[in-house]
């Protein structure tokens, strides 16, 4: 509910002044009510974009392939001067993820919804300034000065809204496309230190554990109403919380004892699966890092 | 002729914080036995395989690994490690990778084995508990059973000659129960000895050859099962009860206690 109202409400005025007043009111709405139906109360987010991606089509492409060509378009898009790029990068890597990967245009938009939150945030920050008089297209009186939306506001905030949904796509597309063992395993072959990558295989590992361990505590306490009324859920939440830390500790100290005894000696390494690169898929990264490339090229003319 | 695998010398464990947890324990483990660990919670049942393990070390005393003094050098650990493997009572704790056959390669991959025995020997594992329908999968969203028999899967891949299983029928469902028994006579076929800590007495009469028994930090008997359970005292001091084949064996006036149901039904059937 709170991102359909933003999302309208941002829309809105990102386009104030740039489109008829019906055909904005419409536009505004229609994205609104699609984050709406989109949007559905997930309680293992995190654990559930594991699975996703292990159910995505996608999985079975070779993980450096999908890994470079990532972060290859990603930068693009950030270095991108106008919004075609990154917009047309966006409706390409979803088409591709929901449309090839076969995610569900559901699952894709709750998962979307998280960080869409903070993206909109900080354009309502962008977009409304301080002004010492009125001039904008919307002003409101705030202390003896103004808070206006100006007309070059508006084409910052575009421009870095639109960056900003290109390169979360590109996140989308690899994270809902790649389990995260894989994409380590890429960055292991890349020479990234094994420091980096042992604590990324652990905080991984342990995000599990911890949300685990969080869901029962919460549950065993809401079995006991423990969440009745609004103080006595702050009171819960903080015990919880408190008590989260020590547990979590307690299971890691199991857990590296249970490494200990199947021999580890500080490096973690498995047996990975060669996925092989296909002409199909490296044609395509081929010519969406090409097309990319291009299009931000002729972004600074 | 049975050979030594692991030999306790007069070990202590205190931990950090004072607490006793193992007290003058002296015994040794062989190729091929079946030994079940009995003893009430906190009675240093956990302890003692961990020392098995090299995972704690003696406070007082000394293991021997086939005759050789454990050190707490790197190279004598992972020999030790290597011959004795240890199944966790709670196989999340073990779990690590994200699919099964990656975690199952963990440990041979630690042992600095070449790529192909690895495999080798990650395959073979993945047979022998047949968990080929789940070697993609991410052990995390297993079901508790299947998750078991991964992390056995995991310690048989490193070859040992001692398994060390804390508590394995705790939390599965009899089907798996049963599966996990099917699973330990695979492993007693290849000449694996097996020490398994358990608080289902029927179970231990009915499985194992020779019975630990431990009680607040202290060996109390080291013998055969028929020994441990016809003996009331020592039971009503650890807090056990006789397993209800011992009983109905007595109840009968059979002349040898009965280990199974059938062998109930052939005596039974004779007697009449």
């Amino acid at each position: 509910m709170f991102t359909s109202i933003l999302t309208a409400l941002v829309l809105y005025w990102l386009f104030l002044g740039q489109l008829s007043t019906p055909l904005l009111l419409l536009f505004s709405f229609s994205l609104g009510l699609l984050f709406l139906s989109a949007h559905r109360h997930t309680h293992d987010s995190i654990s559930s974009v594991d699975v996703l991606a292990r159910r995505s089509a996608l999985c079975r492409v070779n993980p450096a392939l999908k890994v470079g060509c990532s972060i290859l378009v990603l930068m693009l898009c950030i270095a991108a001067q106008t919004t075609h790029m990154p917009l047309i990068l966006t409706a390409v890597l979803c088409a591709v993820t929901i449309g090839i990967g076969r995610i569900s245009w559901h699952d894709y938009l709750s998962k979307f919804s998280l960080p869409a939150v903070f993206l909109l945030l900080s354009t309502l920050a962008l977009l409304w300034n301080l002004v010492p008089e009125r001039g904008g297209l919307l002003d409101l009186p705030c202390f003896g000065s103004y808070l206006s939306i100006l007309p070059a506001a508006q084409a910052a905030a575009r421009l870095v809204l639109a960056r900003a949904l290109g390169a979360m796509s590109c996140l989308f597309f690899l994270s809902l496309s790649t389990p995260m063992p894989e994409i380590l395993a890429v960055l292991r072959r890349a020479h990234v230190p094994s420091v980096v990558i042992d604590l990324a295989v652990l905080i991984y590992r342990y995000i599990f554990l911890l949300f685990e361990t969080y869901h029962q505590m919460h549950s065993a306490a809401q079995s006991r109403l423990g969440f009745s009324g609004l103080r006595r859920s702050l009171r819960t939440t903080g015990q919880l919380y408190a008590l989260l830390l020590s547990n979590s500790f307690r299971k890691a100290s199991a857990c590296f004892d249970a490494m200990e005894s199947r021999c580890y000696e500080g490096e973690l390494r498995f047996l990975t699966r060669p996925k092989p690169v296909l002409l199909c898929h490296a044609l395509f990264a081929g010519l969406l890092v090409t097309g990319s490339a291009l299009m931000t090229l002729l972004s600074f003319f | 002729m049975m050979h030594e695998i692991i030999r306790f010398e007069q070990v202590s464990y205190t931990y950090e914080d004072g607490r006793e947890a193992l007290r003058n324990l002296s015994v040794s483990l062989h190729s091929g036995e079946k030994v079940a660990v009995l003893g009430e919670n906190g009675a240093g049942k956990s302890t003692f395989f961990l020392l098995c393990n090299g995972v704690l070390h003696p406070t007082r005393g000394q293991v021997f690994l086939e005759g050789v003094p454990v050190t707490q050098k790197r190279q004598s650990l992972t020999a030790l490690r290597r011959k004795v493997g240890f199944v966790f009572q709670d196989p999340d704790v073990q779990l690590l990778a994200g699919t099964v056959e990656e975690e199952i390669s963990f440990g041979p991959l630690n042992l600095g084995w070449d790529e192909a025995t690895v495999r080798k020997a990650v395959e073979q594992s993945i047979a022998n508990l047949r968990l080929e329908a789940f070697r993609t999968r991410a052990p995390q969203y297993l079901s508790g059973g299947e998750k078991k028999r991964v992390s056995i899967a995991d310690v048989l891949a490193m070859s040992p000659a001692l398994i060390l299983l804390d508590e394995p029928a705790s939390s599965l469902d009899p089907m798996h129960t049963q599966l996990l028994e099917q699973n330990l006579a695979m492993l007693e076929s290849r000449g694996i000895a097996l020490l398994i800590s358990t608080h289902d007495v029927n179970f231990a009469w009915r499985w194992a050859d020779r019975v630990l028994l431990f009680h607040a930090g202290t060996l109390m008997a080291d013998t055969t099962p028929d020994a441990v359970f016809s003996d009331p005292n020592l039971l009503a001091a650890c807090g056990l009860t006789q397993p209800t084949l011992y009983s109905v064996s007595r109840i009968l006036g059979l002349p040898q206690p009965i280990h199974t149901l059938e062998e109930l039904e052939q005596q039974y059937t004779r007697q009449r």
